[in-house]
């Protein structure tokens, strides 16, 4: 599955509330539990195997985008959680982060996980779309972002 | 009528779509007596990529390249037994590289001339950023290309 395949504008966070990186993380990872009617403890195992992935160095990015991602066994299918902070966050980079891709990927399928987070590096390396992001009112307007 | 191809090439990425491109391969090269290659691309420059934009670390490019070749060679199993359920002999190859250059490399390498890859990408977005592999394939291979949609026909046809 393609990246605009992936999306979906009920995974996405306008302004996100937290202020720390763990926080984003839970914040991000409760979302994707919520629409999928995830129990609390597997919500709780999703986030530290993200936040484990992170403490082996930071996905933040020179443009205040953030790439936290797991590989995970059992999960149906991938998923992109995309929120968005008013305030820039620390969460390892030099600068704060705002934006922010949480990428949750099945552990059998690895091309498909890295096609996913290519497609997000990419879409990220392009300044004009990190401006258009950071400016989204609405997940709607993030949404629809990708598809213009 | 003379077939206008003696060699196919089906191109496989890890997707289910790519295994509906290689069946349709294998019936194509049985009903016309083609020469049947399918090749794996091990993406190495997605991963390098993903390194140096800071979203792997050396330890998960090394996890992933290991686990990107156990599934080119689970895949590339696959298509020979594929193959031989139809009495087609097949080429089967993996190959690390950027999947666009490696395919047109192994195309002129091996006078191949007809290219089947899955489905491209529906236009749904005009960024560039979100061209994939296949629409890449499409568009600088050197030789026809055919683009096989990923249906529930193909996999009745192989199986009837």
């Amino acid at each position: 599955m393609t990246l605009l395949e992936t999306l979906d504008r009920d995974l996405i966070k306008v302004p996100l509330s937290s202020a720390d990186g763990s926080s984003v993380i839970d914040e991000l990872v409760g979302l994707y539990a919520a629409k999928q009617g995830l129990p609390q403890a597997e919500a709780s195992s999703i986030a530290a195997a993200v936040k484990a992935r992170e403490a082996l160095g930071s996905t933040a990015m020179e443009n205040g985008i953030a790439i936290p991602h797991a590989k995970l066994h059992g999960l149906a299918r991938n998923a992109v959680v995309i929120g968005i902070s008013r305030i820039p966050v620390p969460f390892g980079g030099k600068e704060g982060t705002r934006v922010f891709f949480l990428v949750l990927a099945r552990d059998d399928s690895p091309a498909e996980h890295i096609q996913l987070l290519s497609s997000i590096a990419k879409v990220a390396s392009s300044q004009l779309f990190v401006r258009m992001l950071l400016s989204s009112k609405t997940p709607q307007d993030v949404y629809q972002l990708f598809f213009e | 009528m003379k077939v206008p191809f003696r060699k196919i090439l089906a191109y496989l990425d890890g997707s289910e779509e790519s295994i509906s491109a290689l069946m349709y391969s294998i019936l194509l090269a049985k009903s016309t007596g083609a020469e049947l290659h399918a090749v794996y691309v091990v993406n190495t420059k997605a991963l390098s990529e993903l390194v140096r934009a800071h979203i792997f670390i050396d330890q998960e490019k090394r996890e992933y390249l290991e686990d990107l070749k156990k599934d080119s060679a689970r895949h590339l199993r696959h298509a020979e037994r594929l193959a031989s359920s139809k009495d087609q002999d097949i080429i089967v190859k993996a190959i690390e590289g950027s999947p666009h250059i490696v395919i047109q490399d192994y195309v002129k390498a091996n006078g191949i001339d007809l290219l089947a890859i899955g489905p491209v990408n529906a236009i749904r977005s005009r960024r560039d950023e979100l061209t994939s592999e296949n629409d890449r394939m499409l568009r600088t291979v050197p030789c026809q290309v055919l683009v096989v949609r990923d249906d529930s026909g193909i996999w009745e046809q192989f199986e009837g």
